[in-house]
């Protein structure tokens, strides 16, 4: 696996994409949607950005050393 | 997985998920409900080959005028409700607990939604229910909305209220009771009209949203919201533009707003228009948001066919909203996510998060349920082909088909009441004029444009359908 392949959303550590956290996040989304849906891939939130992004996605601000913030902002 | 805890105790995992490959077929609720619906269409096929049926355990609330006769049917069927609860909870926890949520949560959440269910569908049942619009899906609506709102109910219970997973198990189970040439022959139209709405309803939202000087990926939030699948549709389209953190709850408030307003709306317009069943469905199918809500409206229109309130039959209106609104509006949020990704990495945002499209979110996204729904309208068709119309009504559908259409109603009241119980209005998030006003204004070319698309350029088609 390649260094670029492993700087990416999906392996960072501001990024969120468990349905469960999602749910909770999103108020709403479980009233006629779901965080387990295949519509929604794997897409998550960025928590430095607060972005929606997908687990491909890649910035200068990837952090997989596991010192990002781990709290709900 | 380790997990820390936010400011107000839920859990949050400290790494991504994934379920790309095969892990998407016990991660995502889609692929629950094809398991679960095509293993019930399975178990009753088989057991129909065999000169038996599933009838016994799809046991529903029998006609009733008085309150004695009620009784009479649960004292002498209450064996039939125990194995069905336990059927359901047997199953529902597998999948659930699967996807990751807790049984000691889901248990007794099942058992109160369970209960009330077989009060709403008992309630549905009365000889007068009819005379005070007492529709099943309007009341589990009503209910849930009062108890959440009013009573209250704690909030861990919402691992039983799955809105949309059991909407997912009704379609599929619904897909038994179209014939698969139904499909193929309607299929076309809806997928033309649905495609013309979509197209106009998300450019409206789009352009009005942009220009009230809304930000674009929020304006292709509520779009997508408004022209393809509702709340699915805003999160898929939410990851794909790259939209805020705080893009996909507007857009949700929205969502849920007009979808509620149409469930009550859209089955008194269609009546007060004399629509006939198939075109009223359709017109649901264009005009609805979200599957639930629409499946909600719809039933309801279905079920005033079936007491001779509008034309045509109640089977008419399901199938031609699922033809609409499945087969038409749903299947394609894939290529509405590639398209936006495309545009919003390549003109909106250059490399701003890295990101850019890929032609396989097409698959990622596609709503696998609705693979369940075509085979198992496959796998009926193609088991009951051999026979008479007379020996289809006289052996196959009270046999295979009927109690297949029970457990549907089972799945479509589960959730109807769920969307009542999970939608607090209180939760959720302000949407603000400009979002209100741009979504309000799809919405209203929505209905016009539906309108006129099902009750006039296309009304011989949906008139005909499944007659």
């Amino acid at each position: 696996m390649t260094r670029e392949r492993e700087a990416c959303c999906g392996s960072c550590d501001h990024f969120r994409n468990d349905p469960a956290y999602l749910e909770a996040v999103l108020n709403g989304l479980t009233g006629m949607g779901s965080g387990y849906a295949a519509t929604r891939a794997d897409d998550g939130l960025c928590l430095r950005h607060d972005r929606f992004t997908g687990p491909r996605g890649s910035c200068r601000d990837y952090r997989g050393d596991g010192r990002a913030e781990k709290r709900m902002r | 997985m380790s997990r820390t805890e936010t400011n107000d105790g839920a859990a949050i995992p400290a790494a991504a998920t994934s379920t790309r490959g095969w892990q998407e077929l016990w991660l995502k609720e889609d692929w629950w409900a094809i398991w679960l619906g095509l293993g019930i269409v399975i178990v009753a096929l088989l057991l129909f080959a065999n000169g038996s049926s599933i009838r016994w355990i799809a046991v529903t609330p029998a006609k009733w005028s008085t309150v004695a006769q009620l009784g009479a049917h649960f004292a002498g069927n209450w064996e039939r409700y125990v194995a069905q609860f336990v059927l359901w909870l047997a199953v529902f926890s597998l999948a659930l607990g699967a996807l990751g949520h807790k049984p000691r949560e889901f248990v007794p959440a099942f058992v109160f939604l369970y209960l009330l269910s077989i009060v709403i569908i008992a309630i549905g049942q009365w000889d007068k229910a009819n005379t005070y619009n007492l529709e099943p899906p309007l009341v589990a609506l009503v209910v849930g909305l009062l108890l959440s709102n009013l009573i209250g109910l704690p909030r861990w219970l919402d691992a039983g209220f799955r809105v949309e997973f059991y909407i997912k198990l009704g379609i599929v189970l619904l897909g038994a009771t179209l014939p698969f040439t139904l499909i193929l022959w309607a299929g076309p139209v809806a997928i033309a009209q649905a495609s013309i709405v979509s197209i106009v309803t998300f450019a409206v939202i789009y352009f009005v949203a942009v220009r009230l000087g809304l930000d674009r990926r929020l304006a292709a939030t509520l779009g997508a919201g408004g022209a393809v699948c509702g709340v699915s549709a805003s999160i898929a389209i939410a990851g794909a533009v790259g939209a805020k953190k705080e893009d996909a709850p507007i857009a949700i408030t929205l969502v849920i707003g007009w979808a509620i307003v149409m469930i009550f709306v859209l089955p008194l317009m269609a009546q007060a228009l004399h629509l006939s069943a198939g075109v009223g469905g359709a017109w649901i199918g264009t005009s609805e948001f979200a599957d639930a809500a629409g499946i909600a409206a719809a039933q309801t229109y279905g079920d005033l066919a079936a007491h001779g309130a509008v034309a045509g039959n109640s089977d008419q209106a399901l199938a031609a909203f699922t033809l609409m609104k499945v087969v038409g509006r749903d299947v394609w949020i894939g290529i509405w996510a590639f398209v936006l990704a495309f545009v919003a990495t390549t003109r909106w945002e250059r490399n701003e998060l890295g990101r850019r499209a890929y032609a396989a979110e097409i698959w990622w996204r596609f709503p696998k349920f609705v693979l369940g729904f075509l085979v198992a309208s496959l796998l009926i068709t193609v088991v009951t082909s051999g026979y008479s119309l007379a020996a289809y009504n006289k052996a196959v559908n009270p046999a295979l088909v009927a109690p297949i259409k029970d457990l549907r109603t089972w799945a479509f009241i589960f959730c109807f009441l769920s969307i009542g119980l999970t939608t607090r209005v209180r939760d959720l998030a302000h949407a603000g004029r400009k979002p209100f006003l741009a979504f309000t204004s799809g919405v209203a070319v929505n209905v016009v444009l539906g309108f006129v698309l099902s009750a006039v350029v296309f009304a011989a088609h949906w008139d005909n359908l499944a007659r």
